[in-house]
């Protein structure tokens, strides 16, 4: 219905169009991109950017800044409003992924696309337009695997999907991209999720892809020193524009923090000296299932005292998270005891926790931490609905709460339209200010904030951190978990690896190294 | 899409202000009667002169706005009894077992007391006031079944209820008919008369029961607007899991929202049975009732859960169905065509809500000048 002729001009050549490349060739040419949204965000403005054969060329923005909608539109999700694409100078017009895919564009998604139930093999076959139907798993199997030998990847075909680690699920969304064809491959936050060792295997098979005289371009909002390791140019988007484009090799860290960030961003917090005062949490022999039924938590114990942070470090799914749900109260446990403030709270509910200062953010922002059809004030509601101050026999104080949020918009630099805009406006930076601010306006003499920082950009995180070490400062216990082994390294006083459901050890933070800690939470290395 | 130099596109609205969403469904409801003429004058019939006669009759005169009264009256209580429900994400399918049951329970309280037999000896205020009792405990009970079972054990609403109504349908036969304890003594197969002195008192010509709803309109709008309990439900509704992270029990709400919407589906079943002028019996064919209740599920929806407008949808369905059925009887039109009506008004006002989320922009090609029309 909303289809012309012009944009389907050129798709039907794509057998042709990528024979004899030549690296250092300009593959893809974007010329001033443009996309508004309702309400008048304009969240790409006039974007210009080429990809060569064989570079990697890396887009770097905070959240907000429009890498989203600029990926969104490489790939045929979105279409812009104003704007050309050129692919080896012909002119493309992408009406949908498939289309993007045609023309040999590969994408990787950060949240990923694959079907748990189904097998490696099946996930890398589904759709792919050979297959017809018909799956030749024979020839299939045998080209997949030619193509992980080649650029190193580790696959098991046969394996299902749900069973694998995020960093094998990324490889599989990697291999698909390529068996379809690929020749630029766009990665969404390629090292968030991955393990030390995980992100340094990645990242040569990468430098493999372009000796094949592939165009590579990794989407990323932190880990600024991957961008400088593995890149050869960064183009650093702010608000929507191109603020810079240098070569990798003129750049440093600062640099990039501060062209993305649009100020100076200071990389080392100031963290007052520690003055623990009396315990707060007592953990003893805690065990706990995972939404399988799988032993995820196998008897631990820990202590925490006020104005000290703990950081539970580990890769994704060693059962931190479980720890975090068995300590706010949502998740059921095993065996075990939880002491809070010398009481015990294993089988109190959530609501009771809530009450006696127990504050919980939850990793999910979107699914768990906040409701995208509420408002910003419903939403600090979360937090207060059952707290006196804002409920009167029954009647919630929406004026009271209103004050309450304009409050923690002001203290905690939230960049919104106001406290009546629904919260799914917010960008992902936004919104976890939103959660954090109410959890801490609570002042909760324990914080429990479970990957605080994920995803967040620079300044986000930044501040962020700087709020949890004010809760220690105001003599908080802040138990923090955490897959950033930096983050943690900076934040803590005491760390403890987590891997495969059990504590590896209790490191005091003077003492960590950061070697160490990493071929802990990776299984490699057991305290003696 | 272009159209004579103007690119068509469709945008999202980001706010809505609650005039314009009043004013889509007037113009929904226009655009439904203008279709609907065509089947008129398929027919032989001027659809003017056919919507004039639903419209008087219904609206306008003493006996139709009568009729037209009563139903409002059961179609609002079965919308409330879906939209508390509705409110916390979860579907009340069982408005008809829900008001058998609180008709059976007011009944009940009277055969209690000797009503069947003619011993009643209670005053008014009294038999009235435990028959509306009755009759909430029931509905309430009923719905509570399915709120327990769907909050402790994550059991479907919506099988668990329509189970129910089966259950509570074949309850009333077995109560009303051969042999049943509220037999009527000529043996009809319906239920006994209520006595004078339990049938509801009328003013200004309509039953009390239309202030209960009314009351019961103010109540629900303070309960999802300003009370705790309403956020929570609402919370519960839009999110589940973020509930339980904000210590909202599933297992108290979903128990709540269903006993007080089977309460108030129990509230439906009292008004038809017990405070309709001329029926004052569990008719034998309760079971119009109990489908009819179905159409609180249709308001509910159209209304989006807001007790104001439901109100508006309820009267609109309740004057339709009315009306139309006396303008299909005098103007000989075909059977059903009363029901056909409010179904093409439905699927209109239903289609009109794509308004309540997106706007139709005309965008002038040559000169990239953004025109809004839709508004």
């Amino acid at each position: 219905m909303f289809r012309t002729k012009e944009k389907n001009e050129g798709i039907k050549l794509h057998g042709d169009i990528w024979k004899h490349i030549q690296p250092g060739e300009v593959v893809l040419d974007a010329q001033g991109i443009t996309k508004r949204y309702p309400g008048g965000v304009l969240a790409n403005d006039h974007i210009d950017f080429k990809i060569k054969a064989g570079e990697i060329h890396a887009m770097l923005g905070e959240n907000g800044a429009g890498k989203t909608t600029l990926m969104s539109i490489l790939f045929g999700l979105l279409q812009p409003d104003e704007g050309e694409i050129y692919v080896r100078g012909l002119k493309v017009h992408f009406r949908s992924p498939e289309d993007a895919i045609k023309m040999g564009i590969g994408m990787v998604h950060q949240h990923r696309k694959l079907v748990p139930a189904h097998t490696v093999l099946e996930n890398i076959l589904l759709g792919h337009p050979h297959s017809n139907g018909v799956i030749k798993s024979k020839e299939a199997e045998e080209e997949i695997m030619a193509l992980a030998e080649r650029y190193g990847f580790e696959i098991d075909l046969r394996a299902k999907v749900w069973q694998l680690t995020e960093g094998e699920k990324q490889v599989t969304e990697i291999v698909k991209a390529l068996y379809r064809g690929a020749k630029i491959l766009i990665l969404d936050e390629p090292t968030s999720a991955l393990t030390p060792v995980e992100t340094d295997r990645l990242l040569e098979s990468i430098e493999t892809m372009t000796q094949d005289a592939l165009g590579v371009v990794p989407f990323i909002t932190h880990k600024l020193p991957v961008v400088l390791s593995i890149s050869d140019k960064v183009t650093i988007l702010r608000r929507g524009k191109v603020v810079d484009r240098l070569k990798t090799a003129e750049a440093t860290e600062q640099i990039l923090a501060q062209k993305m960030v649009g100020r100076p961003v200071i990389f080392n917090l100031q963290k007052p000296p520690a003055d623990p005062g009396e315990t707060v949490l007592e953990v003893e022999d805690l065990s706990a299932l995972n939404n399988k039924g799988v032993l995820a938590v196998d008897h631990i114990s820990f202590k925490l005292r006020e104005g000290e942070i703990l950081s539970i470090a580990g890769v994704a799914g060693n059962g931190q998270h479980e720890v975090a749900e068995a300590l706010s109260g949502l998740r059921e446990i095993e065996s075990g005891r939880i002491l809070f403030m010398g009481r015990d709270v294993t089988q109190m509910s959530v609501l009771d926790r809530w009450k006696l200062g127990i504050g919980y953010t939850p990793s999910e922002r979107t699914d768990v931490g906040s409701i995208g059809d509420f408002s910003l004030v419903e939403n600090i509601a979360m937090n207060y609905y059952f707290d006196n101050r804002y409920n009167r026999s029954g009647m919630l104080d929406y004026g009271g709460l209103r004050q309450l949020t304009k409050k923690i918009i002001d203290e905690f630099d939230v960049a919104t339209p106001g406290p009546d805009v629904k919260i799914q406006t917010l960008s992902g930076g936004n919104l976890q200010k939103v959660i954090l601010g109410r959890v801490l306006s609570r002042q909760p003499k324990l914080v429990i904030a479970n990957l605080p920082a994920q995803g967040l950009d620079v300044g986000a995180t930044e501040f962020v951190q700087r709020k949890l070490l004010e809760a220690r400062s105001q003599k908080a216990a802040v138990i923090l978990f955490s897959e950033d082994l930096d983050e943690i390294l900076s934040l803590s006083d005491w760390i403890a690896p987590m891997y495969e459901g059990k504590i590896v050890a209790m490191i005091p933070a003077v003492e960590a190294q950061k070697d160490i800690i990493g071929a802990m939470i990776a299984g490699l290395h057991q305290e003696s | 899409m272009t159209l004579g130099g103007y690119e068509v596109r469709l945008q999202r609205r980001v706010t809505l202000p609650g005039w314009k969403a009043a004013l889509f469904s007037i113009l929904a409801i226009l655009f439904g009667l203008v279709l609907f003429s065509f089947i008129f004058l398929q027919a032989g019939q001027n659809p003017l002169e056919v919507y004039r006669q639903i419209f008087s009759y219904s609206f306008f005169n003493a006996n139709g706005l009568g009729l037209t009264i009563n139903r409002f009256i059961f179609l609002a209580l079965a919308s409330y009894a879906f939209i508390i429900p509705f409110q916390a994400g979860l579907w009340n399918i069982g408005m008809p077992g829900q008001l058998y049951l609180g008709a059976l329970a007011a009944f009940g309280v009277v055969y209690l007391f000797g009503g069947k037999t003619g011993g009643l000896t209670l005053s008014q205020p009294v038999i009235l006031a435990l028959m509306l009792l009755a009759a909430m405990l029931a509905g309430g009970f009923m719905g509570g079944i399915a709120g327990f079972l769907k909050g402790k054990w994550n059991v479907n609403e919506i099988v668990v209820t329509m189970m129910l109504n089966f259950i509570a349908f074949n309850f009333v036969s077995f109560m009303i008919k051969d042999g049943g304890a509220f037999m009527n003594l000529g043996g009809r197969g319906e239920s006994f008369e209520l006595p004078e002195v339990a049938r509801a008192p009328m003013t200004w010509g309509f039953p009390y029961t239309l202030f209960i709803v009314l009351i019961l309109m103010a109540l629900l709008q303070a309960l999802f607007s300003r009370m705790s309990l309403g956020y929570r439900i609402r919370t519960f509704g839009k999110n589940p899991l973020a509930a339980r992270y904000a210590g909202i029990s599933a297992l108290r709400i979903s128990v709540l929202v269903f006993v007080l919407g089977g309460a108030i589906a129990g509230l439906a079943g009292y008004h038809y049975f017990g405070a309709v002028p001329g029926v004052y019996k569990i008719a034998r064919t309760y079971a119009y009732f109990g489908d009819l209740s179905f159409y609180g599920v249709i308001c509910g929806l159209i209304s989006m859960g807001n007790p104001i407008a439901t109100l508006f949808i309820a009267l609109l369905f309740g004057g339709l169905s009315i009306g139309g059925r006396y303008a299909q009887g005098k103007m000989h039109l075909n059977f059903g065509v009363d029901y056909a009506l409010m179904g093409v008004l439905m699927i209109t006002l239903v289609a009109f809500q794509f308004f309540y989320h997106y706007q139709i922009l005309l965008i002038k090609k040559e000169k990239k000048r953004d025109v809004a029309v839709s508004d």
